[in-house]
């Protein structure tokens, strides 16, 4: 090998072996207030070599596997108790909400609605939010509706699965509901995503359904919104992991017995 | 104990097909191979037939990793015009040699049709007699547009005697296989080629780290800049009438800049790896957007698509040669092809014709325009003029249908507010700070340029190292950056 040649190839391996080395700080490394991303080398190949086949032959009793998901397919028998259902998400729940609060005026549950504009997983996922409203009121049953706010973050996968799991972490073993976001453009991975992190039966794809659009090309029109939440109930009480009694009400909408509203985040 | 947490089939899969991950310059993983493929490269550089039959190898497996085994029909077009060349080479007969060309090009046109331009035909064909088309599941061998156009271009010479057909195959699969050139371009043709090839010259160090230095350039340019600036273009072409004309013009003036970034950065990346390798791949784009009209501008923008669609499609059918009428015709076929060329979609059409009246009106206005004195205010009329232009019909290149465009257009003209200028500065600084940078680097002159590669390619080692580093550290830092989505949050 010439010299030159010599050269260029020890300077492309110098370069991979320090970010190679550097990409075993996953998160990132902080200097002087300045956050250093890493490569993800470390990351892809431990997770290329050490994945653990999560079967059905591995689940308990309850269809628990050991990572804490649930087997494919796995259903709680419907739970027809009254519930104490807390609704947390972005702007879209100005229109599944109410809806909400309709079915469960007739299926005699509570609602709590949160609404925090301009929100997204990183945004719940940093602030610790979801666990202080949990612990207020105390709810038995949660739906959740985030994603709109990030159809295009690039990267999404690595960027955004802490949140979503500090998400997760933060519901516990409440039961719940995640509502994708309503697509109006493909999305950079954020359904795929939410998918992956959920339980087995807690995640309603809204991207392939179809809407009629607010003039800001993204909202679901009212109507439209509310025939969405009645998608979503029917999905609950089909084919979702853990189905509560919600007999669907003649249309129109009600109120949430409780509503709180957060602004945008800065 | 840890081969025993190892899941081979999962390691495999990072090294085989896999058509959501096609191998790109950009990626990690190619960096990697082209760690392992230099030094056994350097190596047998001088034995020219050992060094064909490794980068042959190398090529096919790139080629395969993204296409899967799709790379076989790059082998069997290779054979096939390879083997038709020779003929046209052997054959007296005028009527055979053109039996031949046709069926080349029917062979070569016919695979290209068929993987990227099928399901848009048929679903035209159903619109047209209304019946209820579903597109077929095609994977469409990444680059077949450019080995394609490649191809043509050999045969064809080889036919008009412009060139002799290469005697050794490998000399041919290495030309149409070589893996710098596969994915997108440049369409380097194979007289300027294949003679590089046959002498086998050593690469020097100037070609060495001066294709390092192009390389970076490319990957500045693509994973930078356009990545991070095609954010926002895809939230608002994605969505046009959730957004104002303000946001829509800068959408605009954005994807003309993304546009420019991702090709030329490819090209970029591509030529410099050709340097590398000891070849000189010739020059892709040149400073387009400094063109004062839109004949200027086309030969400056991807300077091997529009020199070979000149060459292959404008002259045969005629050029200039049988006055202005068929002149004009000959450049609208010549562009609506070159628009079909870039995606099989009627917008990209749309995109070439504006081009095509565009030429044919500089060439009607071309007597009365010379006689305007060129001054510094009329050449700034003609550049903002052109660069108008070419960034409206950017719109029909970017928008996935009519309608998104017509929404793009009808927002800029109808609901256009100086107001927002404060707000967006504030609110995507980052985005319209790469913005003035790149409009600002293209006016860069071309000898800082050559000057700034001399002085990275005299650099020390360590600073090499140092400024490769600081560049492979900015794309991951804004890999993962995000461009605030809204103005005035709603969401």
């Amino acid at each position: 090998m010439n010299k030159p040649y010599w050269g260029l190839w020890s300077l492309l391996l110098a370069a991979l072996v320090f970010f190679v080395v550097l990409s075993f700080w996953q998160d990132g490394i902080r200097v002087g207030g300045l956050d250093i991303k890493t490569a993800t080398f470390a990351r892809d190949l431990g997770a290329r070599m050490t994945t653990h086949k999560q079967t059905a032959d591995t689940a308990d009793a309850e269809g628990l596997l050991p990572n804490g998901h649930h087997v494919k397919g796995w259903r709680a028998p419907m739970d027809t108790t009254a519930k104490s259902i807390l609704f947390i998400g972005d702007s879209m729940l100005e229109g599944l909400a109410p809806r909400l609060a309709k079915y469960c005026d007739k299926n005699g549950h509570s609602l709590v609605e949160v609404i925090w504009y301009s929100s997204s997983t990183k945004v719940w996922g940093e602030s610790g939010r979801l666990a202080e409203l949990i612990a207020k009121y105390k709810p038995n049953y949660i739906f959740i509706c985030l994603g709109a706010n990030e159809l295009y973050v690039p990267d999404i996968k690595r960027a955004r699965r802490p949140h979503v799991k500090k998400i997760l972490a933060e519901i516990g073993d409440i039961p719940y509901v995640w509502i994708g976001p309503p697509n109006w453009d493909e999305d950079t991975g954020i359904n795929d995503l939410i998918e992956q992190e959920v339980d087995e039966g807690c995640f309603y794809l809204s991207a392939n359904d179809s809407f009629e659009r607010s003039r800001d090309g993204a909202h679901p029109t009212r109507p439209s919104a509310h025939l969405w939440m009645d998608r979503v109930v029917n999905w609950l009480n089909t084919t979702g992991a853990h189905p509560i009694r919600l007999e669907k009400p003649e249309s129109g909408i009600s109120r949430a017995s409780h509503i709180v509203i957060y602004q945008p985040p800065v | 104990m840890i081969l025993n947490e190892i899941d081979m089939t999962q390691l495999l899969s990072l090294l085989t097909f896999n058509r959501d991950e096609p191998m790109l310059f950009t990626s990690g993983l190619f960096w990697v191979l082209f760690l392992l493929f230099l030094p056994v490269y350097a190596m047998l550089k001088s034995r020219r037939k050992k060094m064909m039959i490794f980068v042959i190898a190398f090529s096919l497996y790139f080629f395969y990793k993204s296409s899967g085994v799709f790379f076989l029909l790059l082998v069997a077009t290779s054979i096939f015009d390879w083997w038709v060349a020779q003929f046209i080479e052997s054959s007296k007969n005028r009527t055979e040699r053109r039996i031949a060309l046709t069926v080349s090009l029917v062979f070569s046109l016919g695979i290209l049709l068929y993987f990227k331009y099928c399901n848009f035909f048929m679903s035209n064909f159903e619109a047209v007699i209304g019946g209820n088309f579903q597109p077929m599941d095609l994977i469409m061998p990444v680059g077949i547009s450019f080995y394609t156009f490649r191809t043509i271009s050999y045969v064809v010479d080889v036919y008009r005697g412009k060139i002799q057909p290469v005697d050794d195959y490998l000399d041919h699969l290495f030309f149409l296989s070589y893996f710098p050139c596969l994915v997108a371009g440049p369409i380097v043709r194979s007289c300027d080629f294949i003679p590089q090839l046959q002498q086998n010259k050593p690469a020097t160090r100037e070609m060495i780290y001066g294709g390092l230095w192009l390389v970076m350039l490319g990957i500045l340019k693509k994973a930078v800049f356009a990545d991070y600036i095609a954010q926002y273009n895809n939230i608002a072409f994605g969505n046009p009438t959730g957004y104002t004309g303000f946001e829509l013009l800068m959408a605009v003036l954005g994807f003309a800049m993304q546009i420019y970034c991702d090709f030329s950065g490819y090209s970029d990346m591509a030529i410099g790896l050709g340097s590398i390798m000891g070849f000189d791949l010739g020059i892709n784009f040149n400073y387009p957007y400094r063109s004062l009209n839109v004949t200027e501008f086309w030969h400056r923008w991807h300077i091997t698509l529009s020199t070979w669609l000149r060459d292959y499609v404008y002259i045969p059918l005629g050029g200039n040669r049988h006055g202005k009428v068929r002149q004009h015709f000959n450049l609208m076929v010549t562009m609506l092809l070159g628009g079909l060329w870039h995606g099989a979609a009627w917008t990209f059409v749309v995109w070439g014709a504006g081009h095509g009246v565009a030429l044919c009106v500089h060439k009607l206005c071309k007597p009365w325009l010379d006689t305007i004195p060129s001054t510094r205010i009329s050449r700034f009329f003609s550049w903002l003029l052109t660069f108008s232009f070419v960034a409206f019909l950017w719109i029909f290149f970017r928008a996935n249908t009519f309608e998104a465009a017509g929404q793009v257009i009808t927002g800029i003209f109808t609901d256009f507010e100086w107001a927002y200028l404060p707000v967006f500065l504030k609110r995507r600084f980052v985005w319209c700070l790469m913005l003035a940078i790149i409009y600002g680097l293209h006016f860069v002159p071309r000898r800082t340029w050559d000057y700034l590669r001399v002085r990275f390619i005299d650099a020390p080692w360590w600073l090499k190292l140092v400024i490769f580093i600081a560049l492979i550290q900015l794309v991951l830092q804004f890999a993962s950056a995000t461009v605030q989505p809204f103005l005035y949050s709603q969401f």
